[in-house]
């Protein structure tokens, strides 16, 4: 609760690093608050692969797009492009037609 | 017009034997060509789980058969695969025009790879003394 400042805190001894939200700390450090993100650019697996044709019968490439309970997710999550998203999206409601993809997993 | 290419991916009911799923396979294909359609390939996947349950199955035996034919040809043969016993559930996709368009981007990318493998034309010496500062 107090300010750990010189040596009692014990595991506090980093201030202003990336766990700045151990409450107290508050105030201790000028930039306590910044966090930094690294965030790795994503590139759409559909491009950097060269995949110009999204296959519906290809499940293992779908399923590495489509998480256990079968749904489509947003192109934020995987990083493809609008074009290659819209084929996947194509491809996985195909897939789910013919049984290789789930509808919906219980 | 052209022909059109169509895939049949159809789940053949799992309790068949190997020779009867052939023989619904070879039926099949029968009511393809006899609808002016050639047959491209055909591919047993063997049985597979379903991702749901059809029909009260849990797996299914699919088999993949390409045809390339007139569009008309998929209404007859969709009608028919539907009157057939042991097909739990098939779907037709038509894919010719899908693979048309990858098949030019391979060959753009092939053609842009090659531009860049070339290499460059010499340039005339003249600004070569002078340093462009960024």
């Amino acid at each position: 609760m107090s300010f750990g400042g010189g040596g009692g805190g014990g595991r506090g001894g980093r201030g202003g690093g990336r766990d700045a939200k151990g409450g107290g700390a508050r105030g201790g450090q000028k930039d306590a608050g910044k966090r930094y993100f690294f965030r790795r650019r994503k590139v759409c697996k559909f491009c950097a692969d060269k995949i110009d044709y999204v296959d519906y019968k290809d499940v293992k490439l779908l399923s590495s797009f489509v998480p256990e309970r079968g749904k489509v997710l947003p192109r934020r999550m995987f990083g493809t492009c609008a074009e290659h998203q819209r084929k996947l999206t194509l491809a996985i409601k195909r897939a789910r037609n013919i049984a290789l993809l789930p509808f919906a997993a219980d | 017009m052209s022909d059109r290419v169509y895939e049949i991916l159809f789940i053949a009911d799992p309790n068949l034997g190997e020779p009867e799923v052939d023989a619904l396979t070879e039926h099949i294909q029968g009511f393809a060509e006899k609808e002016g359609g050639r047959i491209q390939k055909v591919e047993k996947w063997g049985k597979k789980r379903l991702a749901y349950n059809i029909r009260k199955h849990q797996e299914g035996y699919y088999v993949l058969v390409v045809v390339e034919g007139k569009a008309s040809l998929v209404k007859e043969v969709e009608r028919r695969i539907r009157v057939t016993d042991g097909v739990v559930k098939f779907i037709t996709v038509r894919v010719d025009e899908e693979l048309r368009k990858a098949e030019s981007r391979r060959a753009q990318r092939a053609r842009v790879e090659a531009k860049r493998k070339r290499p460059p034309i010499p340039r005339p010496s003249a600004a070569e003394g002078e340093e462009v500062p960024l």
